[in-house]
C-alpha cells in the first residue's frame, strides 16, 4: 500500500499545482489586453448602460475586485482570497445578481449531465470496441465505418441533428431547456418526470460523441494486444480461450482509462457546446449568455469552474487508474 | 522516400480520405471561377428560402406563351395550394356526412376533390356542427370553385398619363413559358440563408476560409509542438523537464478554455479568421510535443544518431539529417490531426459566439452559429445547418482517415 | 534404442496472409526424437524454424494453418484430435513452449503465481491456491528460482529472471517434451548460461523427458544437444548427431552455414570465415526444384527440374541433394 500512497501523494501535489496555474492563466490572460482592463470592460457594457452612477459603480466594483492601482502581485493575491471566499463579483448582464449565484445554480446542471454522459459514452464505446477486435468478421465489417463516421460528426452537429430527429420531427421530446418553461423547480412528480425528458436529448447527443472515438480507440488497443507475445504464450499453455480474453480486455482498456483522463478536457468542451444547442441550463449555457452579454466576470469565473471541473475529473481517474493498474504500485514501491 | 510514397498511396483509407479531402479543395478553389457571385451578397429579402429553381415571374409573364392541355393541370393547382389542415377538415364533413372513412384519402387530391364535389351542400345540415364551422365549410367551398374556375388573370398597367389602369394582357391556365426563354433564373441549390444570403456559395467560401483557419493553425501548433519536442527530447536534462511542466500542464488544463479566455479578451473588433487561427495554432501545440518527444529520446542513442555526433556534426546538423527524417511521418500525422481540430475548435467557438468578426467574412462556425441564433434547426430549415455539419464531418473524417492510412503504414503492428 | 517421445511424420503447416496468399513455411518435415535426448534445429532467421516449434504444438489458430501430416506425441496422435481436447489434454503436460521473446510472454498486468493457477486449473479445476502455490515455490525453489518471485508482476523482474520464470512455469505439469525457440537469444552472456544450465538441469531432474532446441546459434546447439537438424526455406536439408552436423556437415547449404560461424572447438580455427551469397527463396511461390540450388556452387541443371528427396545413410543421418556423400566432402576439401 505504500507504492501507492506515494503515487496518490504524486496526484494530488500535481492537481494543486495545476490548479494554482489554472489561476494564473485565468488572472492573466485579460489582463494581457492593451489598455486598463477594467475600464475596457465596464466600457463594452456602456453602451447597454443608460445611467452613468451605475457605470461609475461597476468601475468602483470593478477596480476594487481587480484592484487595478495596486501592485500586479498584489493583485493576484487579492484575485486568490477572492476566488477562495468564491466571490466572483456580480453580474453585468443579470445585475445586481452575484455570480457566484448564476454559477451555482447551473453547475449541478452540467455535473449531472456530463459527468454519467461521458463515463456512459465510454464504456458503452469500450464494449463495442472490444467486441469488433474480438469478433473480427461481419460486427466489426459494419460497427467501425459507422464509428469512424460517427466520431466525425462534431459534438454540435450530433446535438443538432438528434434535435431535429426527435425533437421537432418525431416530438418525442423537448428540444430545450433543463425543464418544462411553466414548471418552477420543487420536488413533484411533474417537475422530476420534466426534468428526465428533457434531460434525454442532451445526454445522448452526448454519449453518441463519445462512442466512437473510444470504440475506435479500444479495437485497435485490443487488435495490438491480441496479438501480443502472451496472448500466444498462454493458449500453448493450454488456458481457455474465454480467459485470455479476459486478459486482453483487462489490458487494453487500461490505457483507455488514461486517454479518458487525456480527452475528458475535450470532451467537456464538446458537451458544453452541446449544452447550448438544447439550451441546457448548465455552464455551457451560462458561458453563451455570458458572451452574448459581454459579462466579463461571469465568463471568468465560468472558465475557472469549468478547468477545475477538468482538473478534479482527472484527478479522480488517475487515482481509480492507481487502483485497477498493478503495475502502478509496483512502479513506485522501487 | 518515393517507395514510402507508393506504399502510403496503395493504403485504401489513406487514398479514400486523400481523394475526397483534394475534392474538397478543388472545390473551394475553382468554384468562385464558375459562379462569380459575392460570397456574402444579400439577395434575399427574408430568410430562409428554401432551395430550388427560382424563375422570375415577371420575365416569364414577357416571354413567349405555349398553350399546353394538360389534363391533370388543374389538380396538380389544386392540389398545391389544399393544406393538410384542410384536407383533414374536408375528410371531417364527409365522414360526417356519411361517406366510409376507408373510401377517402386525403393524398388523392383528384379523388378528394370529385366526393367533395358530389356530394357537399351548404343546406345540408350535418350532425353536431356549430353555425361557425358551418360557415368555415362554406368559405371552403368558394375557394375551391375559385381555383378551379378556368378563368385566366388579367394584367393590367397604370397608364402613366391618366393614372388609370389599363388591361394589357390576359393569362390563361393553360399557358405556359419555356424556362429557357426566361430571362432571370436563380438556382439556388441549398436555398439562402437567414440573411438572405446563397448559401451554397457562403458554404463553399465559408469552407475555404475554414480550412484556411485549420492550415495556419495546424501549422504553427505543429511548428511549436516539432520545436518544444526536439528540444526537449534531445537536449533533455532541465530543458526536458522545464518543457515537459508546461506540456502537461496544457494537456491537462483544457485548451477551449484558454481559447475562450484569449478570445473574449482580444475584444470582437480584433478578432479577424487569421487572428483566430493563430489563436488556436498556439493553444494546441500540446500533442505534437509529446509525440516528437517520445520519438527523439527513442532516436537518441541509435547508432546512426551516435555516429554523427561521433564524426563532430553540430546539434543541428544531426536534428536535421539524423532526427527529422525518422520522425517526418510522425510529424505529418500529427499536422493532419491538428488541421481537422482547428477547424472544429474554430466552429465551436463561433457557436460560443467567440469566433471571427462577423461582417467580412464567413466560416463554417459562423454559418453555424448564425443558424443556431436564428433558430434554423426549430423552423425545420434544415439547408441553413445540415449542408455546414456534412461539410465538418467530411472535412474531418477525410482528413482522419488519411492519418489512419498512414498510421497502418508506419505502424504495422496495428495493421488488421 | 529408448523409447520415441515425439515423432512428426511429413507435417506441412501454411501461412495465410491478409491478401490470401498461402506461405508454406513447413513443408514436409519429418522427426523423431527420443527419451532424455534434445534435438536442435538450425537455420538463417525466415528458414521456418521458428513455425515448425509452433506446428509441432498440433494447436492452430490464423494466420498459421494445419494442410497435412501426423505429430504423434509418446505413441498418441494428435493430429486428428479436437482442438478443445488438445487444449485440455495436450498443451503444457505434454508438449510445452518456451516462446522466442520470452520478455513479453508474460502477461503483465497479473502477478506470476495467478498465470500458474490459471494454468494449472485449465488442466484441473478442482486443484486448490495452496496446492497450487506449494507446487509452484517448491518448482521455483528446486530450479533456483526465489519463492517471492511468484508474488511479482512481470515488470519487477529482469530479463534473465523473466525468462527463467517463464521456464519454470512452462514445465510446471511436467511436460513430456519442451519445445524452446530462441530462448536466450534476447540475453546478456550471463543470463544466458543461467538459462542454458537451467534448461540442462530440467531433463536432468525429470521435469521434462525430452527437448527440442531451436536457434541461430550454432556453437549454443553444439554444446545443448544431442541431435542437429538443418532447416532452409521450410524443409529440412539435413539431420545427424551433433557432431556430424557440425563437423560433417554434407548439404552445401549446411557447409556454407557452418563456415559463416566461428566454432570455438579445436580445429575450427583455421577454417576461412565466410558468408553464403544470395537470399533464401520467396516462400509464396517456392522453387520446384532444390529450394537452395538458386545459392548453391554446386548447382547443377537437374537440381531445379524436380523436387529433390532426403537421402538416408549410415545412423541416422540423411541428407537433401543429389550428390553423394562422397562427390561432396571431396568438393568440400578442394574448395575450402
Amino acid at each position: 500500500m505504500k507504492g501507492y500512497r506515494k503515487y496518490f501523494v504524486n496526484k494530488l501535489l500535481w492537481l494543486l499545482v495545476t490548479t494554482f496555474f489554472a489561476f494564473i492563466l485565468n488572472f492573466i490572460l485579460p489582463r494581457l489586453m492593451p489598455g486598463d482592463p477594467v475600464a475596457a470592460i465596464t466600457a463594452r457594457i456602456a453602451q447597454g448602460m443608460s445611467n452613468s452612477t451605475g457605470m461609475k459603480e461597476f468601475y468602483q466594483q470593478y477596480a476594487d475586485l481587480f484592484g487595478t492601482n495596486k501592485p500586479i502581485l498584489e493583485q493576484f493575491f487579492l484575485y486568490i482570497k477572492n476566488v477562495v471566499h468564491g466571490n466572483f463579483g456580480t453580474s453585468f448582464s443579470q445585475y445586481p445578481r452575484p455570480v457566484l449565484d448564476i454559477i451555482k445554480s447551473s453547475v449541478v446542471w452540467t455535473v449531472c449531465l456530463q459527468f454519467p454522459a461521458i463515463i456512459f459514452g465510454w464504456i458503452i464505446g469500450n464494449t463495442l470496441g472490444a467486441l469488433a477486435a474480438y469478433t473480427k468478421k461481419g460486427f466489426d465489417k459494419v460497427l467501425m465505418p459507422i464509428s469512424i463516421f460517427v466520431s466525425n460528426i462534431p459534438a454540435f452537429g450530433m446535438a443538432v441533428i438528434l434535435l431535429v430527429i426527435f425533437g421537432v420531427n418525431l416530438k418525442w421530446f423537448p428540444t430545450s431547456g433543463g425543464y418544462g418553461f411553466d414548471l418552477i423547480p420543487t420536488l413533484s412528480w411533474r417537475f422530476i418526470w420534466s426534468v428526465i425528458v428533457h434531460y434525454q436529448l442532451p445526454f445522448w447527443s452526448i454519449v453518441a460523441t463519445a462512442i466512437g472515438g473510444q470504440a475506435i480507440g479500444m479495437r485497435s488497443m485490443s487488435i495490438y494486444e491480441l496479438n501480443a507475445d502472451y496472448v500466444k504464450y498462454s493458449r500453448f499453455m493450454g488456458i481457455k480461450d474465454r480467459k485470455i480474453v479476459g486478459y486482453v480486455f483487462r489490458n487494453a482498456m487500461l490505457p483507455q482509462v488514461t486517454g479518458l483522463a487525456l480527452s475528458v478536457g475535450t470532451m467537456v468542451g464538446g458537451a458544453l457546446v452541446a449544452e447550448i444547442i438544447f439550451s441546457y441550463p448548465g455552464l455551457g449555457y451560462t458561458l453563451l449568455n455570458g458572451i452574448m452579454g459581454q459579462d466579463y466576470p461571469l465568463i471568468s469565473a465560468v472558465t475557472l469552474i469549468i478547468t477545475m471541473m477538468v482538473l478534479l475529473a482527472n484527478f479522480i481517474i488517475e487515482i481509480v487508474y492507481g487502483l485497477i493498474d498493478p503495475r502502478i504500485k509496483a512502479a513506485q514501491s522501487d | 522516400m518515393k517507395n514510402t510514397i507508393q506504399q502510403v498511396f496503395h493504403s485504401r483509407k489513406f487514398v479514400t480520405g486523400f481523394s475526397i479531402f483534394m475534392a474538397l479543395l478543388l472545390i473551394v478553389f475553382f468554384y468562385p471561377f464558375l459562379i462569380k457571385d459575392d460570397p456574402l451578397a444579400i439577395i434575399g429579402q427574408g430568410n430562409f428560402f428554401p432551395p430550388g429553381i427560382y424563375v422570375n415571374v415577371y420575365d416569364s409573364l414577357h416571354s413567349t406563351t405555349y398553350i399546353l392541355n394538360l389534363d391533370d393541370a388543374a389538380v396538380k393547382r389544386i392540389g398545391n395550394t389544399l393544406g393538410d389542415q384542410e384536407r383533414q377538415d374536408i375528410k371531417d364533413w364527409l365522414v360526417a356526412y356519411g361517406i366510409p372513412e376507408d373510401q377517402i384519402d386525403i393524398d388523392n387530391t383528384k379523388q378528394l376533390l370529385t366526393q367533395w364535389e358530389e356530394n357537399y351542400d351548404p343546406n345540408i345540415s350535418v350532425t353536431d356542427m356549430t353555425f361557425a364551422r358551418q360557415r368555415y365549410y362554406e368559405r371552403i367551398d368558394t375557394s375551391l370553385k375559385g381555383l378551379l374556375s378556368t378563368e385566366g388573370m388579367i394584367i393590367a398597367k397604370t397608364n402613366p398619363q391618366t393614372g388609370v389602369l389599363e388591361q394589357t394582357d390576359t393569362i390563361e391556365q393553360s399557358e405556359y413559358a419555356d424556362i429557357s426563354e426566361v430571362a432571370n433564373i436563380k438556382v439556388l441549390p441549398l436555398g439562402t440563408d437567414n440573411f438572405g444570403r446563397d448559401v451554397l456559395t457562403e458554404l463553399v467560401k465559408a469552407t475555404g476560409v475554414s480550412l484556411q483557419i485549420g492550415f495556419i493553425a495546424g501549422t504553427i501548433a505543429t511548428l511549436i509542438g516539432l520545436f518544444l519536442g526536439l528540444l526537449s527530447g534531445y537536449v533533455g536534462g532541465l530543458m526536458d523537464d522545464i518543457i515537459m511542466f508546461f506540456t502537461n500542464l496544457f494537456t491537462v488544463i483544457p485548451s477551449f478554455v484558454l481559447l475562450i479566455l484569449i478570445s473574449f479578451s482580444i475584444g470582437q473588433d480584433n478578432r479577424g479568421a487569421s487572428t483566430i487561427a493563430v489563436v488556436i495554432g498556439f493553444t494546441s501545440w500540446v500533442w505534437t510535443a509529446r509525440a516528437v518527444r517520445s520519438q527523439v529520446i527513442s532516436l537518441r542513442n541509435r547508432d546512426h544518431v551516435n555516429l554523427s555526433k561521433l564524426s563532430g556534426h553540430s546539434t543541428f546538423h544531426i536534428i536535421i539529417n539524423d532526427i527529422l527524417p525518422y520522425i517526418a511521418s510522425y510529424v505529418i500525422m500529427a499536422l493532419i490531426l491538428q488541421i481537422s481540430s482547428a477547424i472544429l475548435a474554430e466552429a465551436s467557438l463561433s457557436i460560443l459566439g467567440l469566433g471571427p468578426r462577423t461582417t467580412e467574412i464567413p466560416t463554417l462556425g459562423l454559418m453555424m452559429n448564425w443558424a443556431m441564433i436564428y433558430q434554423a434547426q426549430i423552423l425545420g430549415k434544415w439547408w441553413a445547418y445540415f449542408p455546414v455539419i456534412v461539410m465538418i464531418a467530411l472535412i474531418t473524417f477525410s482528413l482522419n482517415l488519411m492519418n489512419t492510412g498512414l498510421d497502418q503504414v508506419f505502424n504495422p503492428a496495428l495493421r488488421d | 534404442m529408448s523409447k520415441v517421445m515425439l515423432e512428426v511424420k511429413e507435417l506441412t503447416t501454411k501461412y495465410v496472409t491478409r491478401f490470401h496468399e498461402d506461405i508454406y513455411a513447413v513443408d514436409h518435415v519429418s522427426l523423431k526424437n527420443e527419451e532424455g535426448k534434445s534435438l536442435g534445429i538450425a537455420g538463417e532467421s525466415g528458414c521456418g524454424k521458428s513455425t515448425l516449434a509452433l506446428s509441432l504444438m498440433g494447436y492452430y489458430f490464423a494466420p498459421l494453418h494445419y494442410t497435412s501430416g501426423e505429430i504423434i506425441i509418446d505413441g498418441r496422435n494428435i493430429s486428428k484430435m479436437d482442438p478443445d481436447d488438445i487444449r485440455r489434454t495436450i498443451l503444457g503436460t505434454e508438449i510445452a513452449y518456451i516462446p522466442q521473446a520470452a520478455m513479453n510472454a508474460l502477461n503483465p498486468t497479473q502477478k506470476v503465481i495467478n498465470f500458474i493457477e490459471d494454468v494449472i486449473q485449465a488442466h484441473n479445476p478442482k486443484a486448490t491456491k495452496t496446492e497450487i502455490y506449494e507446487l509452484a515455490r517448491e518448482r521455483f525453489e528446486i530450479l533456483g528460482l526465489p519463492a517471492e518471485v511468484l508474488q511479482k508482476y512481470p515488470v519487477e523482474l529482469s530479463g534473465g529472471m523473466k525468462q527463467r520464470t517463464v521456464i519454470a512455469t512452462s514445465v510446471i505439469l511436467c511436460p513430456k517434451i519442451l519445445i524452446a525457440d530462441e530462448p536466450s537469444s534476447a540475453l546478456d552472456v550471463t543470463s544466458q548460461k543461467m538459462v542454458i544450465k537451467m534448461l540442462r538441469d530440467l531433463m536432468d531432474n525429470g521435469f521434462i523427458k525430452s527437448m527440442i532446441f531451436i536457434t541461430h546459434e550454432l556453437p549454443l546447439l553444439y554444446n545443448v544437444t544431442d541431435d542437429i537438424m538443418v532447416m532452409y526455406a521450410g524443409q529440412i536439408v539435413e539431420k545427424g548427431t551433433a557432431e556430424e552436423v557440425v563437423f560433417d556437415p554434407l548439404h552445401p547449404y549446411s557447409k556454407g552455414l557452418m563456415n559463416s560461424i566461428i566454432v570455438p572447438e579445436s580445429g575450427a580455427r583455421h577454417v576461412k570465415l565466410s558468408a553464403i551469397p544470395g537470399v533464401p527463396p520467396n516462400l509464396k511461390n517456392p522453387p520446384q526444384g532444390c529450394h537452395f540450388a538458386d545459392r548453391c556452387k554446386y548447382v547443377q541443371p537437374e537440381c531445379k527440374a524436380h523436387p529433390i528427396d532426403l537421402q538416408e545413410i549410415a545412423g541416422e543421418r540423411a541428407y537433401r541433394c543429389i550428390f553423394s556423400q562422397d562427390y561432396l566432402r571431396k568438393a568440400y576439401k578442394n574448395g575450402g
